[in-house]
């Protein structure tokens, strides 16, 4: 999606991350996140019976391609989704929003 | 450079887990780390490995997506495939090439796939 938009689509765009990620770093919610290069340059590597084989492109063909992530710290998933609806991707792509899991046993 | 790892598991398997009891569960999850602390055990002096997340099940995933001003929820990941994301880690390499060949030592590699 990110491909067919105009130049200056994309540079308002990359202003409203601006504003995001300010508001939900002011906010606390910001934990870190990364923008990630077009799908095209994503190498897939799966091993199979001890042989590792290398695919060009991502794991799967999508109409929506994973374009990044963020992380946030937020109090329940509804509150999560609030944020998401922010993020500009939202308005032309789609954001899904999953927990982190927590191993509630662990000490890491 | 820094790599973003993409880790997935098999459709297949996910809806195997979400069979299991949580002793079942905790019980299979246990059998895994080995393997993971393995990993991290070797990695980490070498400072390849950056900030990473493990992602709960699908099954437990919302999308958003805004249209015409308007938020639109649903349940479930924004695509449903064959192989689905299950966690992220952030590899600090030298090259591609680096970041294959621990991409192919880490453990879902052998059952799904690393991107």
């Amino acid at each position: 999606m990110w491909e067919s938009l105009s130049p200056e689509e994309r540079e308002a765009a990359l202003e409203q991350y601006g504003v995001f990620a300010e508001e939900a770093q002011q906010a606390g919610v910001l934990g870190g996140g990364e923008e990630l290069d077009a799908s095209s340059n994503a190498t897939t590597v799966r091993v199979r019976d001890d042989d590792t084989l290398v695919t060009d492109g991502p794991f799967a063909e999508l109409k929506e391609a994973l374009g990044g992530y963020f992380v946030l710290e937020c109090d329940s998933i509804d509150d999560a989704c609030g944020w998401a609806a922010k993020i500009p991707a939202a308005t032309y792509g789609a954001i899904e929003v999953r927990p982190v899991y927590v191993d509630e046993g662990a000490q890491s | 450079m820094k790599y973003a790892a993409l880790l997935t598991n098999n459709a297949d398997d996910v809806a195997e887990w979400e069979k299991m009891s949580p002793e079942e569960a905790a019980a299979a999850r246990a059998d895994e780390i080995p393997k993971w602390e393995a990993l991290f055990g070797e990695l980490g002096p070498t400072g390849a490995l950056g900030a990473g997340y493990e992602l709960d099940s699908p099954t437990t995933a919302k999308t958003v997506r805004v249209r015409d001003g308007e938020t639109i929820v649903t349940d479930g990941p924004f695509a449903d495939t064959k192989e689905q994301i299950g966690g992220v880690m952030e590899l600090n390499c030298e090259d591609l090439d680096q970041a294959i060949a621990i991409a192919a030592r880490i453990p879902v590699a052998f059952k799904a796939s690393v991107s």
